[in-house]
This record gives C-alpha cells, structure tokens and sequence, in this order.
C-alpha cells in the first residue's frame, strides 16, 4: 500500500503539484482558483494548495495545505457506489471508472472530506477527483505532484514506512511538530499523512473525527439487510398463514 | 365477485384537470432540457449540495409518503385485519402511483442517465452499497404493486386467466410487499448514516433507518386518511372516517414507539443539550418532533378527535409535514453546517416536481374512474363496521 | 494499407500528372480520415494499461513534460512579478535562478513565516522559457493617467533602457535608441519627457560626497566600506540576509527615487505645475523598481509639501513615483499605439531634468556605479579631473561576478572597491565585511548579472539571457560614455542647477530630506541559512575574478 507524506511545515506555496495535476492529467483551466486562500476542488481542479493566515505562538504565519483526495484505506465512496464506478486499489489509489458511473453523486455525500467534484456544466457529468496518478503509482514511481515538489514537502513510498517517518519527525525535531498524524487514524486511515505545526483545525481539517472507516459504519447497519429480510419474510409469512383463516376475526366481533 | 364497469374508458374533463396537464407538459419540456443539457443547466445543484430538491422530494418524501400502501398492506393481507380493507386499494393505488413518481425522480436526478440500468448488474463490492438496496428495493416493490394491481385491472380488462393468474402470485406478492418497504425504508435512513460527523446530531444515529422506518409506518395512516378525504370531496363521498380512525389509533400507537426511541437514542448520544440551545437546527427538529409528532400522537389517541372528520385530517397534516420536515431537515438543515456554501433549487426543479404530482393526480382520477378502486358505498354505511367482503366501485 | 498502395500506383507512373497527384491527395486525406476514426474508436475499445475494469482515462497525458523540476513560489500580491500557471511548465528555470544566481530560493529555513521572500529582482521572468513568469502589468494605469486631463504625467527613463529597448523593434542588441525612445514617449502623450540619468548623476554627487565623509570619520554609525544602494532588489536582499550590514548601505536613494521627490518638488516650482497634478512614471529595466516605488517611506514629496503648504494640501501629494514600467512594458505600450518605433527621429530630453554624463550612463551596467563615483570621488578629494585611466576603469568592468580594483587619489590614499553582480556570488563579499575582514572603502551590488543592463524588466532577447547580449548592450554603454561631452556627474550642467537654485549642496538638510532613506530590518521575515563554504553553485554562471590591484 503506497501513500504520500505531506509535511505541511515544508510547503512553501508555490503550487508546482497543481500545475503537475493539471498538465499529467490534461485537466482544463479553469475559473475556480487553485492557489490561495480561496482555493476549490473543482471537477477541474484535483488539487489545490490552499492558504491560511493562521497565528503560531505570537508569530501569524502563512501555511499551504495541498488538498486532494486523501485515498482512505477503507474509502467510503466506493463502499458507497452501487456500480461499483469506485475501487479501492491494492497499490493505494482510489480510482474511478466513468463508464459504469450512473451520476447519483451518493458518493460525493459519502465522502468525509467531500472530496468528489462533480462535472455540473457536462451534459453526462462525471465525477472528478485525484487519482493519485494510478499508472505512475502501478508502475512503481511517484504520482506527478510528488514528482515536482521543490521543497520536499511531498514524500511518496509504502504507506507504512511513511506512518514510522513521519512519527521519526515528529519524536526528532521537538516542538517543530504538533503531535499528530493527520490520515493514520482519520476515518479508519488514509493514504495521504500529513504533519504540521499548528494544529490541524486551524487548517481547515476536520478534526476530532471517527476514526471508524465510513463503510465500517455503514456495514454496522447494513450487515442487517439479509437477516432482517429473511426474518421479517418468515415472520410475515407465519402471520398470513396464522390470520388466514380468521379472516372474518371482525365479523364474528 | 362481479362488478358492473361502464362502456368504454371515461376522462371527465374539468377546468382543474387541464391545469394539470398543462403543469404535466410544461415539466415534460423541462424534464427533456434537464435530460439534453444537464443538470448544471436545469438545476442550482453545486458541489457543496450534490443532492438537492429532488432527492429530498421526489425520492426521501416520495417514498415515505408512499408508506400508506405497506402500511395498509400489512394490516389488511398480513394480519388479514378485513376492517382495514375499504381504504385497501386506494391505499395501494397511491403507493404505486407514488414509487412510479419516485423512480421518475430518480431518473430525473441521476447526471449518466443513459447508465440507469447499471446498478441492476451486480458488480463486485456494489453490494455493499446502501444505494444499491435502495435501488433494488425500490424497483421491485414497484414491480410488485404493479402486480398487486394487475389482479384489479384484469377485473375491468376481463381476462378471466389473467385474472386468475394475478390472483394466484398475490400471497407470495403481498409478503414481497411488506418485506421490500420495510427493506428500503429504512435503507433510505441508512443512505445518511455515512454522514457521521456532518449530519447534527439530533438527526444522525446509528438508529436512522429505524426512525426512518417507523415515520413511514405511522405516515401511512395519515396519507390514507388525507387522500381518502380528498377523493371524498372530489367525488361527493362520504370519508370511511371509522376504518381512517381505527388506522390512525395504530399509527399513534407507532408514534408512540418512535418517540420514545427518539427520546432514548438523543440521551444515549447525550443530545439533550444542543434539544434546547435555541440553534436553527434544534427549533427546526423541536418544530418536527413536538408539531409532526407529539401533537398528531395525541390528537389522534383521543377518540372524538379522531372520529370527527376535521380532528383526523388536522391531525393528519400535522403528521404528513412532521415527516416532510424531518426528511428536509434530514437533507437539508442537518447538513447546512458542514456542507457549507448555498443552494435554492431553481424554478425548474420545482416544476419537475409539481408536473410528477399533476401527473399522479391525472392518473388517481383515471384509475379510480375506470377501475374498482373506491369501496362500494352502499354496502358501507357511514357509521358501521365493514363487512368482511369489501366490495369496490367506480366513481365518477 | 491503402496510403501504401496509392503510393505504389502514384511512384508506378513515371509522370505524376496533376489528375493523379489530387488523386493521390484525395485518397491520403481519406485514408487519414479513415486512420483518425479508427484510432479513436480503438482508443475506447482497449483500456489503457490493459483489460477489465481499468478506466482509459488513466492514459498518460500528451501534454506531460519530459523534465519536470517544479518552480518558486510568488505570492499572488508580489507587486512586482506575476505567473501565468496556464503556461507553466514547471521546467525548473525560475528555481535555478533563484537558487543558483540570486541565493534566496533555498536559503532560508522552512517553515515560512508571513512572507514569501523574494528580492524581486525578476531573473526569473527573464529565465522563464514559456514567458509565464512576467512582471505585473501596469501600462493601464499609465493609459489611464494621459487620458486624465487633469493630471501632468512625466516620465524618467532610466539609463539601460535606451541600449536594450531597440531589441523590441528587431534591432541587435546594444542598439543605441534614446532619440527615438524619446520621441515614442512624446506620441504616448507623457507632458514631460525627463531622464533618470539626470538622477543618477544626482546620485553620484550624494553617494561620494556620502563615502567621503565616511571615509573621514564625519558620519558616526556609518562604518566602511560604504555599500552602493542603486539596486532595489540588493536592497531587500540585505535587509533579508545580511540585516547586521544595514549601516553599510549608503543611505542615498536610488536614482528612481532621487528623481521622484525631485520631479515633484523642484521641478514642479521651476516649472509652476501643482504637484498634487504630477504623475510621475518611470521607464525601468528591473521589476524590483515596482517594489520600491511602493516602500512606504518612498513619500518625500509629500512630506516637504506638508511643511511648505500644510497636510491637507500635501495629502493629494501622491508617491513620488507612481507608475513603475518596465521596458518590457513600454514596448508594449509603443506597439499598441501602433508607433513604427525604428522610423522615428531622433528627440531630446526636456530642460530641467533632461542632460546626463557620461558617468550616469554606465550606470547602466555593473562597475557603472562604481566608476563615475570614483570619477567625481576624485574630484571632489583633489579639485582636479581625474586621469584617464580613471576614465576607463578596466578592473571593474564586464561580466565577472566580483571585481575588484584599489586606485590612488592623492590626499586620500589607495581607495579599495570592489564591484559585485547577482545576489550568491556578493555572498562572500558580504561574508568577508560581515566577518570584518573587508579591505574595502567602496563596494558596489547589483542584484542582477551585467547591472541593469540585464535586469529583470528588460526585453527577452535571449531566454535565459546570453551573456552575449549582456556583453553588447554593456558595450554600447561604455561607447556612449567614451563618446559624451561630460564624463563626470559634477559636470552636468543641470545638476549644477538644481544645486544652484534647490539643493544647495550635496547632503544639505533639504537633500537629506528629499534624496537620502533609511531601511528596515527584515530578520523577522525568515531564518537564513548559511551556505556551506565549499557551495559556490553561482561560480558555474559567473566566475569571479578578484584582482589584487591596480
């Protein structure tokens, strides 16, 4: 299982993985920003460096978040997809076929993150998000944003391998770290581990979260479907025999 | 049982019923600019509100208020509670009519609709999906009520075979026809429990689809009552206020087991707080649970409010927009939060809508001036038990 | 198959007719056609990357580069330069230059704080190969301010802009243009046409004046050897890495700036314009000029009107410069107004602050500075013109990334100086001073390699930019200089005039007010790091040549 470490602390902004997204995966253009503070996953947009103003200490400072897709381990819109139009790769990535999409968009509900964007303009949309460069990743070598990171911010490799890293970082550079991993427990765990220096909510993370995977969830309750239907058909079945013949149980009244 | 049916099909034409198929062809012109440009084109739907106006009408409402048909079902082929059966096919006229309007819905929202059939096939792994029994559920009880009513249009139709056969699959339907509501129903609460964590709370529970279930349950009644009151004055008939009474004492008693659950999954989930912290989303769920539920609960627990024609259906209502409320608030006002940014469907969105209810409504009046829908009158006096047979009639 | 056999039957007939070659043609078109249908529908039939479920669309995109080495960050409100991400490449050029020749990528420890640290110098926008980088465009504020009838809109044009902006045009470089450039600027409809060089000997007359005292002892806190400050972008790149050196800048501003508070001051009394009428625009070669333009001291004009004719008179005073353009930019603009630039005549600055020296012109290029400071240093020590060796100071000229000389003027000694171009080659410059080691009166930085000649806002003539094209435009620099009546900035008729009738004396109370600053330390912005001694990357770009003496 591969995975990326993004080490927030390193990420100077300058957004050359957006533009790798957009030139390896021969994304459009478009209006929606895709640097800044008001960076937008869009249908277009797979990732953005977004940035926040945020105050450190007495410092204010300016952190980037790179966002995407965080490819979880258990992810919930394919759990959620009733064509299957998701998987969940052995190699990592969460990807997406399009031809048996059916566009109900239940995965872009499912999704913690809210990650799924939707083609709204197309007149068969699709939906669009980070592939984490399936075929590069198939191939042994590193998603495009990783592959252009100037700063060492991005770190690809065995997501394991990047979970002991970034906890190395962490115990070998004190107070340089807030101390949590972002993605090793979110949701059941994701690919994509991000480390920082201020903590995670001021960057626009959703913290204090499950750290059940959504299909867990989900199964909690759908792991009834089978029993309650065959129960309850049993169960009714007995009541229509049994009430058959007092048919009239209000005419003899 | 042999039923005099009038010459020939019969369409009264009144003034209302062409506003209804002008409404039913204004939105077949906007279904078909929906279906050639898009949903960005034809709805306010964003990435911030994936689902919008017609999941939350069309489907979660369509559906729950479609719940009178098992509901009736249950009570009058289950458990062969005869009393019920006067309200029987009309009950289960409206449900059919209502899951067509839904799959219509459905189709209207799904963007690849050319790939309706997809989820159909089972793939690896879509299995898991909630939306998958849904789906399923949902296509097939609709094929089964189309079934059910087979048995009643092979009256008219005079195929004595048919009939007979229709007639001899409706056990094994009848069951299907419980057991496949009661499936999906609920599977519709459980579309929204893998919004943990964005869902308020007072919404979200694990429990979800038992509350969604038991709303539809006791909506069930209340729907029977509202159509059955509104078919009265539309045919210059008596209500079966004794039948509608004794249903709503059931639902009540439904209510009252959905309420108490409610009660203990907000404690369980230490929820009582934020009840009462004066936030739009605690008045909006106060507004459900005290105005949609507790209120109706009793009203129709008290025997002269229930036996009285206005009692039964302003309690009714009251039901009927509890659990309209509680599955907008479901979709919309329990997300607003943590989806953030901005939708109001646009005028097209609600066209789609009032142009499938024109339709239903067209096709209520066809049916039940064609076919034997409405009890009888004359076998059923006002006042008195009804027989053990029920016989039906035509209207018109 | 079929284009084969067309082929086959065309080569078959001796002769190609004209009937058979349309033929031919015809049927290649279709077998073309036939090619594009079939390899389209081909490309749905088989998924990229194999069978079964994958998608196709996880082929690898056509557009994806062969090199990819990613880029530096701007900040989106860098008042300076701007990136186009839609023409991005991410060929790595930007981060190369950043790093390599002007060491401030790379040079400072991450995390950030508040601030994306540029010296915006716009190497750059000169080093990007698909012209994503540019420098902010201003030329709408300028069209905005002529079609103002109430506004009197002047323009400086600074002295390595006359060299290089005929590349524009098609003309070599080097090409000599300031006629012509004058006379575009007069059909643009700028009210008046004045020249930066005019400041730049101003400057010079400041700056020695300011190192001879230093070299006195007369300004306490203002140690040796004296730093040059002509340069906005070594400017900031001191007060990020070398805060501790801040003294040693000279406190004189640069010739831009000198202009700006002069134009709206002197100028606007001599010639009775309000100055709260003046828009004053320069014409530069650098992008960091739109930097310092916006420093928030930049306002000496307003401040001496303040005290001439009270605040609410001196508050529509607006920045002594408010339009910063690069040549670039002008260019531009000429080609807009349809302007056929090469068949202009030949125009002269107006009077005021129109005249320059020889010495004001080389500041054009790297040693300029140096050399005409040295020039009237000399005379300002000895009262007499300085000998001709003076006036072709060789050590400190052309493209090495240190030079450095030590010259002789009778009553003051040997004066050391060294000469520095592009930010990580003056490193160890500044180490050596920081150290204390320097031996040193004089040094001169210019952020870019080659001066202004060949900075950030000049024409992309070649991308990167050839040493070459530095060296002719360099050279016409020094023929123009070799060639002018005045060689000295103290010769400058105009100059004498303002001293005459405004300034008085070089750093009088009013000079100091008008054309000396102060700067501020930017420590807080960033945690430096040092640079290992054996890391010299800029030496592959530049050597240095460090002569011992004269």
């Amino acid at each position: 299982m591969k995975g990326v470490l993004v080490d927030i602390t390193r990420c100077v902004g300058c957004g050359s993985c957006v533009v790798a997204c957009k030139l390896y995966n021969n994304l459009p253009w478009s209006n929606a920003p895709h640097l800044g503070k008001d960076a937008v996953l869009t249908a277009d947009n797979w990732t953005v460096v977004k940035e926040f103003d945020v105050s450190k200490g007495k410092e204010s400072v300016w952190r980037f978040v790179k966002e995407q897709c965080f490819h979880c381990l258990e992810p919930a819109c394919a759990s959620a997809c009733f064509a299957a139009a998701f998987r969940k790769t052995p190699e990592g990535p969460v990807i997406y076929n399009e031809r048996v999409c059916v566009g109900c968009r239940y995965c872009m509900i499912a999704c913690p993150f809210s990650i799924p964007k939707y083609e709204w303009q197309a007149r068969f949309p699709r939906v669009q998000k980070c592939q984490m460069c399936f075929y590069r990743v198939k191939d042994g070598e590193m998603p495009a944003c990783v592959s252009v990171c100037p700063a060492g911010a991005l770190k690809f490799g065995d997501r394991d391998a990047l979970l002991k890293e970034a906890k190395e970082r962490i115990a070998q550079n004190p107070g340089r770290y807030v101390n949590h991993v972002y993605g090793e427990k979110e949701y059941g765990g994701t690919c994509w581990l991000y480390l920082s220096d201020v903590p995670f909510e001021q960057l626009g993370f959703r913290t204090h979260v499950s750290t059940e995977s959504i299909p867990h969830v989900s199964e909690r309750v759908t792991k009834w479907t089978l029993p309650v239907a065959g129960g309850w058909a049993a169960v009714l079945t007995a009541l229509y025999l049994a009430t058959k013949g007092s048919g009239g149980a209000e005419k003899s009244h | 049982m042999a039923y005099e049916f009038p010459e020939g099909w019969r369409f009264r034409m009144t003034g209302w019923r062409k506003f209804f198929i002008l409404v039913f062809l204004v939105a077949v012109g906007v279904m078909i600019y929906r279906l050639v440009y898009g949903l960005g084109a034809a709805t306010h739907l964003n990435d911030q509100w994936p689902w919008g106006w017609w999941i939350a009408v069309d489907v979660l409402i369509g559906v729950a208020l479609a719940g009178g048909g098992y509901s009736t079902a249950f009570l009058v082929h289950i458990l062969h509670r005869k009393q019920f059966a006067p309200v029987a096919r009309a009950a289960l006229l409206t449900s059919m009519l209502g899951y067509i309007l839904v799959l219509i819905g459905l189709f209207m929202d799904i963007g690849r609709w050319y790939n309706f059939w997809r989820p159909f096939l089972v793939y690896p792994g879509s299995w898991h999906s909630v939306l998958f029994e849904v789906f399923w559920c949902i296509s097939l009880y609709t094929m089964v009520q189309v079934l059910e009513f087979g048995s009643i249009v092979f009256e008219r139709v005079k195929s004595d075979w048919l009939k007979r056969v229709f007639d001899a699959m409706l056990p094994p339907l009848f069951i299907l026809g419980v057991v496949l509501p009661t499936l999906h129903q609920s599977s519709l609460g459980s579309l929204y429990v893998v919004t943990v964590d964005r869902l308020d709370p007072l919404w979200w529970s694990i429990a979800l689809p038992i509350f969604f279930l038991l709303s539809s349950f006791f909506v069930g009644p209340a729907m029977v009552t509202l159509e059955g009151s509104l078919a009265a004055k539309a045919y210059g008939r008596q209500m079966e206020i004794p039948v509608l009474s004794r249903l709503v004492k059931v639902g009540a008693w439904v209510m009252f087991i959905y309420l108490v659950l409610k009660l203990i999954d907000l404690g369980y989930r230490n929820q009582f707080g934020h009840l009462f912290d004066g936030s739009l989303e605690s008045n909006l769920f106060l507004l459900e649970i005290v105005g949609g539920v507790i209120v109706p609960m009793i009203m129709f627990a008290i025997p002269s409010v229930r036996n009285s024609a206005g009692g039964l259906i302003t309690a009714s209502v009251l039901t009927v927009g509890g659990v309209i409320l509680n599955r907008m608030n479901v979709v919309f006002t329990g997300m607003a939060a943590a989806m953030g940014g901005h939708y109001f469907p646009k005028w097209t969105e609600f066209m789609v809508t009032a142009g499938l209810i024109a339709l239903a409504v067209l096709a209520y009046c066809f049916l039940v001036e064609n076919f034997a829908i409405l009890p009888a009158e004359e076998h059923v006096p006002a006042g008195k038990p009804s027989e053990a047979h029920t016989s039906y009639t035509v209207v018109g | 198959m079929e284009v084969e056999k067309l082929l086959e039957e065309a080569l078959k007939q001796k002769e190609v007719t004209r009937r058979t070659f349309l033929k031919m043609m015809a049927g290649l078109g279709l077998a073309g056609l036939a090619g594009s249908v079939g390899g389209c529908l081909r490309q749905h039939e088989v998924a990229a990357g194999g069978e079964g479920w994958l998608p196709y669309q996880y082929d690898v995109a056509g557009t994806w580069p062969a090199h990819v080495r990613g880029r530096v960050p701007i900040d989106p409100s860098n008042p300076s330069i701007m990136r186009d991400d839609r023409k991005c490449i991410l060929c790595g050029q930007c981060l190369e230059i950043c790093h390599r020749v002007q060491s401030v990528y790379g040079y400072y420890e991450l995390p950030i704080r508040d601030d994306i640290v540029c010296i915006n110098c716009g190497q750059c926008s000169l080093a990007c190969p698909t012209g994503a980088i540019q420098e902010r465009d201003d030329t709408e504020k300028v069209l905005k301010a002529l079609k103002d009838p109430n506004k009197f809109v002047v323009v400086q044009t600074a002295p390595s802009i006359r060299v290089a902006l005929g590349e524009e045009f098609g003309m070599p470089p080097g090409t000599w243009v300031t006629g012509k450039m004058v006379a575009a600027l007069r059909r643009l409809g700028f009210h008046a046409v004045l020249d930066t060089n005019f400041a730049a000997d101003l400057t010079i007359m400041e700056e020695a004046t300011e190192l001879i005292k230093r070299i006195k002892g007369e300004l306490p806190g203002r140690p040796l050897p004296q730093f040059t400050s002509c340069s906005p972008g070594w400017v900031k790149f001191c007060e990020y890495f070398y805060p501790d050196l801040l003294p040693h800048v000279s406190s004189c501003k640069s010739p831009q700036q000198m202009f700006g508070a002069t134009v709206k001051t002197y100028y606007a009394e001599k010639r009775g314009i309000d100055p709260r009428k003046i828009v004053s625009v320069s014409i530069m070669p650098c992008t960091a000029k739109k930097f310092e333009a916006q420093r928030p001291e930049m306002i000496s004009a307003r401040k001496y009107w303040e005290k001439k004719k009270g605040p609410d008179f001196a508050k529509d005073v607006t920045r002594d410069v408010d339009i910063v353009l690069t040549t670039r930019e002008l260019a531009k603009l000429i080609k807009q107004a349809k302007i056929d630039f090469p068949r202009l005549p030949d125009e002269d600055f107006d009077p005021l602050m129109g005249k320059c020296t020889g010495g004001a012109i080389i500041f054009g290029a790297s040693g300029g500075v140096m050399e005409a400071a040295i020039r009237t240093a000399y005379f300002f020590i000895t009262g007499k013109e300085p000998p001709p060796q003076l006036l072709d100071l060789k050590p400190i000229r052309g493209l090495a990334s240190v030079k450095e000389a030590a010259v002789d003027i009778p009553g003051a000694g040997t004066i050391r100086v060294a000469v520095c171009q592009g930010m990580a080659a003056s490193r160890q410059v500044l180490d050596i001073v920081r150290a204390g080691k320097a031996p040193w009166h004089f040094v001169e930085f210019m952020a870019c390699p080659g001066g202004c000649e060949s900075g950030g806002g000049q024409p992309r003539s070649s991308v990167p930019q050839a040493n070459e094209v530095r060296a002719k435009r360099t050279a016409s620099l020094y023929a123009a200089d070799a060639r002018w009546v005045w060689r000295e900035s103290h010769e400058n008729p105009d100059i004498l005039k303002v001293y005459q009738d405004f300034y008085g004396h070089p750093m009088s109370e009013l000079a100091e007010e008008l054309l000396h600053t102060h700067y501020t330390s930017r420590a807080d912005k960033l945690k430096a790091i040092q640079p290992s001694e054996k890391e010299k990357p800029w030496e592959q770009y530049y050597p240095a040549r460090l002569t011992p003496e004269i």
